[in-house]
């Protein structure tokens, strides 16, 4: 069953009337029929957390506005920029007034003036479309002045973003929004409180897959919903399979469906007969797992946010990425802290300075020239950046390093005692690249 | 920041319990009490931002019952505290009841390490030939905090631009930037021209301007102290000496009324040969006068202290003359003239150069004592309901109000300018009322306008309006005057009636309320207080005297008028910087020494005096006005000549009631400020520690509870303007070809070229477009060419026309003249 990516049911419910003939905006009308108050209870008891990463129950985030001012806004996370994440495009391009009509949902619930979808620079298509989807559902009532004829206001804008990871870090999205360079905001005061959201109102920031959740919960109760998924996981949860198996994509599962399951049941198993050698279960920033082949009870592990935690990493967006025995894991490390140096803001010492140091170090291991205090030497810089920044792209930098050195000892072994990697002819890394002098070198260290 | 916290809450750092001011910031609590939280980014005058990490602390607070509101205790009877589970930023943290901070731990120890070693990765380490080392906040926290060894393959490292011109005055060095944002938030926050950004991102991200022209800002200079690291550097000091080869003399800024406390750094140059010159000038801290900021006219105007243009040694008939000679010339002369003397002095000439002329013509029975410029009238007002004693502009904010007339305070006096505007965004009403736009209008809350010519009337009436009734209502007042578009008599009116309207409203005799005034120089009110006013200038003007002594005043090149009269005056005895016109037209032109070569003081706008000290070496054969004076007099039977400036400040106070309490120890006085902004310069900067003396505020009649006398208002006509002719108005800008400070030659790129500004109606009637070269004419005057710039800004009718850019002298104050395109004939456009 799908709850969110209702576009593999049906086809053309990205468009107005078959998405409205198929129980569409029932959801809002029955939330505007409620007290805001009523809405924020219900979608508490709903259980329904959010799903950027971090988890955060959405009523309850809903909860903190301040009811007594006057302007207040939502802004929905669209900047989708986590390694191996691509399920809110497919929600935005196939069933947009889905979310439209949870994001309306949601700024009923807070009273909101209006809402901010911030969508990635490079969805500019998307966003053209969804300008379209919002203009119908204005004509037909459920966007603009006086929505359903409650008297209250509340129009939906898109914006672009420039193309920066760190954009999605919620402080970051409001300063963008506000046209101003993409930088974490110092908290508190967080998103929610007056002084701390969109323009210093308070804001509700959250992602599109936890808002494409809110009109059926609406529909269907709080208790419907939390019959899906495991205790503290309720609720479909959109995951994201790449690597190597053998059909990647989009799964909507319930929360607490196994490892084994989305990638035997439903991604088509491991590619090419080969044997899992580890699992990035939140994209690029989440630790990393080790998995012993193909059998390993590792794979039996629930996706939950709790089991996961017990596993001793993330949920996150729920960006899996599968690599097999061919994979060598300095190479992941050395791509994933590429990723970072190049998405840190450069706001936080830790983070400017480490990710650029750690690309540096790891280069020179990857390319055979390292040492085995090197190895030591990254653990360190990486430990170092952890928990000491303002935002969390900090932690999730250390990350990739902490734990492939934590998981795949052996692979950082075989780099400094000059031993033939396998994987490294498999997957050949991109070439350091040569020192340059002055701006061509800055604009290359930020390539 | 003036805080008037009274509230206090206990907190405790490394298990002290200390009470500290409610909701102030750790970084600046523990500082007061002793602790140095380490900060690269942080700074005490701007919002925290938590970029450097530098300051991270082990924070927690005591645990409290819910139900009953007790301490919860731990097995051993101690209060329990509840830990954050990772560091925080001590710099965004504000302190409340029960915090408990760890400054001393292994962790912490270890953070501050790590960020240090961090920065280090990307700094190129050129200490030894860099500006900044000798005080440098980086340097002196990796040695107190930083890893003794590198980790970082020195190939590694990322070269960068490293001489990349921010704008004509300030360079930036892209390597040893650690991106704090500190310039970016003085310039947005403090100064309030928002001119500076970053650029990019990670380890990318630069500092650039979005200004044109580059860095386009009066206080850019501020940016070099506050930056923790030699990023940024002055195009005036760099590479010009070693912090610790300098001696640092505290001086004030003698260009305008603010009187910004500054530290002269000194040392003995090869370039002057072997003697003390001028290499930097610093803010030296005075919350109540210019906190720690200096403007740029400040920092970078001192070379005219040292000018190839200055007189070295005294001329009689234009012929060099020894002292003793051109003095006994200048005796003889006076003796000669009888009483039928008379002084005109310099807007920043020292009290005690001014008290000495004052005494050599009441010597000889003259009363008649000028003061120069004579555009601003109304010192004996600001005497008597000036801003009140203990004024802090800093302490201004909401249901405060300032009102700003006829004046382009920016302009005039940048730092109150700076200050005012801070007060703004605190909240204070800021009303810019003006006959022209000008770029005040940015800085205020909200605008008022007048015709030329309306001032007074303006001011008169504004009881009855709304923005007066609000005014009036404002919790503090202040009124800031100018004269911009004014005459003097207007100027009078002006004054008269911002003072009426204080007194009635009952903004007077305390401390944040009563009248200002945007006067020339540094010195206009010791001017008064010594007995020199603008109307007796007038009247020397009217009837010139025999004899005049002209002290350190421009009078060729201010006032195109002054040949009429000066032709009358039989001898002229120049007291002179400058080996200029007036010096040669002189009988006698003995050369005196500039605020840097000796010890003096000024009062400034607020009244305050204050102390400068001698700094660089002697200029030829120059000496101090008073010793000039006093030498004089000495050889007309006047008594002995004073044995320093100490003493003739000591006659002062005896013989002025004002000055009571302005001994030179007084004003040396200091007290502890906050800030604190030490040697230490990791949290305030570079800005300097102050030794040299606070000043003392003399009170207004109004503070001292004496019956006060305005005056009856004599409010002018408006003035006519007859057929085919314009309105002149002369204005102040701030970077110009006055004497004092054409020296500067790094300023000259910012020095404008000589313009006028016309309004597009009166442009077009008279076929003038922008840019085309113009000829102003004035009765008496040489024509004046300037470019014309058709902007939208000034007023219909009117020519807007900034004294001393143009060659020729610009009017005093506003007048009639005309205006017509030069070389071409009228064209009638179709
Ligand atoms: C570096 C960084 C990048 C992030 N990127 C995204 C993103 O692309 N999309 C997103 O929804 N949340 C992202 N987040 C999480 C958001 O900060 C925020 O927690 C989320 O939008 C809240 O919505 P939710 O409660 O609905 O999950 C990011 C967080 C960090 C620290
Ligand atoms: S942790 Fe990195 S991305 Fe986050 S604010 Fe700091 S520098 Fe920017
Ligand atoms: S130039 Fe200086 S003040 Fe500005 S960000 Fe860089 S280090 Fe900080
Ligand atoms: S504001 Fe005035 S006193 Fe202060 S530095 Fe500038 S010119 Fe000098
Ligand atoms: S982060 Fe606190 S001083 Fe920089």
């Amino acid at each position: 069953m799908h709850i969110l990516l209702r576009g593999r049911d049906i086809s053309d419910i990205y468009k107005f009337d078959v998405y409205t003939a198929n129980g569409g905006y029932e959801g809002l009308k029955k939330a505007v029929s409620m007290k805001p108050s009523e809405v924020i209870d219900l979608v508490k008891a709903s259980n329904l957390r959010g799903r950027g990463g971090a988890g955060f129950s959405a009523g309850m985030k809903w909860s903190f506005i301040p009811q007594s001012e006057p302007i207040k806004y939502v802004a929905v996370n669209a900047d989708e920029s986590e390694a191996g994440t691509f399920k809110d495009r497919e929600i935005l391009e196939t069933n947009p007034h889905q979310l439209i009509e949870g994001a309306m949902i949601c700024a009923w619930a807070i009273q909101a003036t209006a809402v901010y979808i911030y969508l990635r620079g490079e969805f500019w298509d998307v966003a053209h479309a969804l300008d379209e989807r919002i203009a119908e559902a204005r004509k037909a009532g459920f966007v603009g002045d006086n929505v359903l004829g409650s008297g209250w206001n509340c129009n939906v804008y898109t914006h672009l973003g420039a193309g920066a990871y760190i954009c999605g870090e919620e402080s970051a999205l409001l300063e963008s929004l506000e046209g101003k360079l993409g930088q974490p905001r110092v908290r508190p005061p967080f998103p929610a409180q007056k002084g701390g959201g969109l323009y210093k109102e308070a804001t509700v920031v959250n992602n599109v897959e936890t808002l494409t959740n809110a009109p059926w919960i609406l529909v269907n109760g709080p208790d419907e919903y939390k019959k899906i998924g495991t205790e503290q996981s309720s609720g479909n949860k959109i995951f994201c399979v790449s690597g190597h198996v053998n059909k990647p994509g989009n799964y909507e599962l319930p929360l607490g469906t196994t490892f084994r399951e989305l990638l035997y049941t439903h991604a088509g198993g491991i590619a090419n007969g080969k044997q899992i050698k580890g699992i990035l279960p939140s994209g690029g920033s989440g630790p990393i797992m080790r998995v012993n082949g193909n059998d390993d009870p590792i794979l039996d592990t629930k996706l939950s946010y709790e089991d996961m935690a017990k596993a001793g990493t993330i949920l996150g967006s729920a960006s899996i990425i599968v690599m097999d025995e061919t994979v060598d894991m300095v190479w992941v490390a050395s791509k994933a802290i590429k990723f970072f140096k190049h998405e840190s803001c450069g706001k936080c010492t830790p983070c400017r300075e480490g990710t650029f140091w750690l690309d540096k170090v790891v280069d020179r291991i990857l390319s055979g020239k390292g040492q085995e205090s090197d190895v030591d030497l990254i653990n360190n810089i990486a430990k170092n950046m952890s928990g000491v920044t303002l935002c969390a792209l900090g932690d999730f930098a250390a990350n990739p390093i902490i734990h492939t050195i934590k998981n795949f000892p052996e692979d950082f072994k075989a780099h400094v005692e000059k031993k033939e990697v396998a994987a490294e002819k498999a997957a050949p890394a991109k070439a350091a690249p040569a020192p340059r002098r002055g701006k061509e070198a800055a604009a290359q260290a930020g390539d | 920041m003036v805080t008037n916290i009274t509230k206090t809450v206990t907190i405790y750092i490394d298990d002290v319990s200390y009470q500290v001011p409610a909701g102030a910031n750790l970084v600046d609590a523990a500082k007061a009490l002793g602790n140095d939280i380490p900060v690269f980014c942080y700074h005490p005058k701007m919002s925290p931002v938590g970029m450097c990490r530098m300051c991270l602390v082990e924070l927690g607070s005591i645990e409290k019952d819910r139900a009953t509101g007790e301490v919860v205790l731990d097995d051993k009877g101690q209060p329990k505290v509840r830990w954050f589970p990772k560091l925080q930023t001590a710099c965004t943290t504000n302190v409340s009841d029960g915090m408990t901070v760890r400054t001393n731990t292994k962790q912490v120890d270890q953070a501050r390490e790590n960020v240090v070693e961090f920065l280090l990765t990307s700094h190129p380490l050129d200490c030894p030939v860099c500006d900044k080392g000798g005080e440098c906040p980086l340097q002196n926290l990796t040695m107190e905090h930083g890893p003794g060894k590198t980790r970082m393959n020195f190939a590694d490292k990322m070269h960068l631009d490293k001489h990349v011109p921010l704008g004509d005055l300030i360079f930036l060095d892209e390597e040893r930037c650690i991106q704090c944002a500190r310039c970016i938030r003085f310039q947005d926050e403090v100064a309030g021209d928002d001119v500076l950004a970053f650029h990019e991102r990670g380890r990318s991200l630069q500092i650039i301007t979005n200004s044109e022209p580059g860095f386009d800002s009066y206080f850019s200079g501020n940016t070099t102290d506050i930056c923790p690291v030699g990023a940024l550097t002055t195009a005036d000091f760099r590479f010009g000496a070693r912090p610790w080869e300098l001696t640092n003399v505290p001086s004030i800024c003698p260009q305008c009324p603010v009187g910004c406390n500054t530290s002269l750094s000194t040392r003995l140059d090869r370039d002057a040969g072997g003697r003390a010159i001028i290499k930097r000038v610093m803010p030296r801290q005075n919350e109540q006068v210019n906190e720690i900021w200096i403007c740029d006219k400040g920092r970078f105007g001192h070379h005219f202290s040292r000018g190839a243009d200055r007189l070295q040694i005294p001329m009689t008939g234009n012929a060099p003359a020894s002292l003793t000679r051109a003095l006994q010339v200048a005796a003889d002369k006076l003796k000669a003239a009888g009483s039928d003397v008379a002084v005109i002095a310099g807007s920043s000439m020292s009290n005690e150069d001014l008290w000495a002329l004052k005494q050599l013509a009441n010597g000889l029975g003259s009363e008649r004592l000028g003061a120069w410029p004579p555009t601003h009238a109304g010192a004996d007002l600001v005497a008597q309901v000036g801003v009140g004693k203990g004024t802090n502009l800093s302490a201004l904010g909401k249901g405060d109000a300032v009102l700003i007339i006829a004046s382009d305070l920016e302009e005039e006096a940048p730092v109150w300018r700076l200050r005012i505007n801070q007060a703004r965004k605190r909240g204070a009403i800021v009303v810019v009322a003006n006959a022209r736009k000008t770029q005040m209008d940015e800085f205020a809350s909200e605008t008022a306008t007048f015709e030329y010519g309306e001032a007074p009337k303006f001011m008169a009436d504004i009881e009855a309006s709304d923005l007066g009734k609000k005014l009036a209502a404002a919790n503090n007042l202040i009124i800031l005057t100018g004269a911009d578009g004014l005459t003097l008599v207007e100027s009078r009116a002006l004054m008269q009636s911002a003072a009426n309207f204080l007194i009635k409203t009952g903004h007077i005799g305390k401390a944040n309320n009563g009248l200002m005034s945007a006067f020339p120089g540094s010195n206009a009110m010791g001017l008064y207080y010594m007995g020199f006013t603008p109307e007796a200038t007038l009247d020397i003007a009217q009837k010139p005297p025999k004899v005049l002594i002209v002290a350190q005043s421009d009078l060729i090149a201010d006032d195109p008028s002054v040949g009429e009269w000066l032709t009358k005056v039989e001898t002229i005895i120049s007291l002179t910087l400058f080996n200029d016109a007036l010096a040669g037209l002189a009988t006698v032109a003995l050369p005196i020494q500039s605020f840097a070569e000796r010890d003096g003081t000024f009062v400034n706008g607020e009244r305050r005096v204050q102390r400068f000290y001698t700094a660089q070496g002697p200029i030829g054969e120059a000496t101090p006005a008073w010793q000039v004076a006093g030498r004089i007099g000495e050889l007309l039977g006047q008594g002995k000549v004073k044995l320093s400036a100490a003493a003739v400040m000591l006659d002062i106070t005896k013989s002025v009631p004002a000055f009571e309490g302005a001994r030179y120890k007084e004003l040396a006085h200091v007290e502890p400020q906050f800030p604190m902004i030490q040697k230490d310069v990791y949290y305030g900067g570079t800005a300097y520690e102050n030794t040299g003396g606070l000043g003392v505020q003399i009170p207004t009649a109004a503070d001292q509870g004496e019956t006060l006398n305005v005056g009856e208002v004599f409010v002018p006509e408006t003035p006519k303007v007859g057929k085919g002719k314009m309105l002149i108005i002369p204005t102040q800008v701030l970077y110009n070809r006055e004497r004092t400070f054409q020296s500067s030659e790094l300023m000259h790129p910012r020095v404008a070229d000589p313009y006028a500004e016309i309004n597009s109606a009166d442009a077009k009637r008279l076929n003038i477009n922008n840019g085309d070269m113009v000829e102003i004419a004035i009765a008496g005057a040489s024509a004046i060419r300037v470019r014309a710039q058709v902007d939208g800004r000034a007023p219909k009718g009117a020519v807007i026309l900034p004294r001393h850019l143009a060659t020729n002298a610009v009017p005093l104050t506003a007048t009639v003249g005309s205006i017509s395109k030069v070389g071409q004939a009228a064209v009638v456009e179709g």
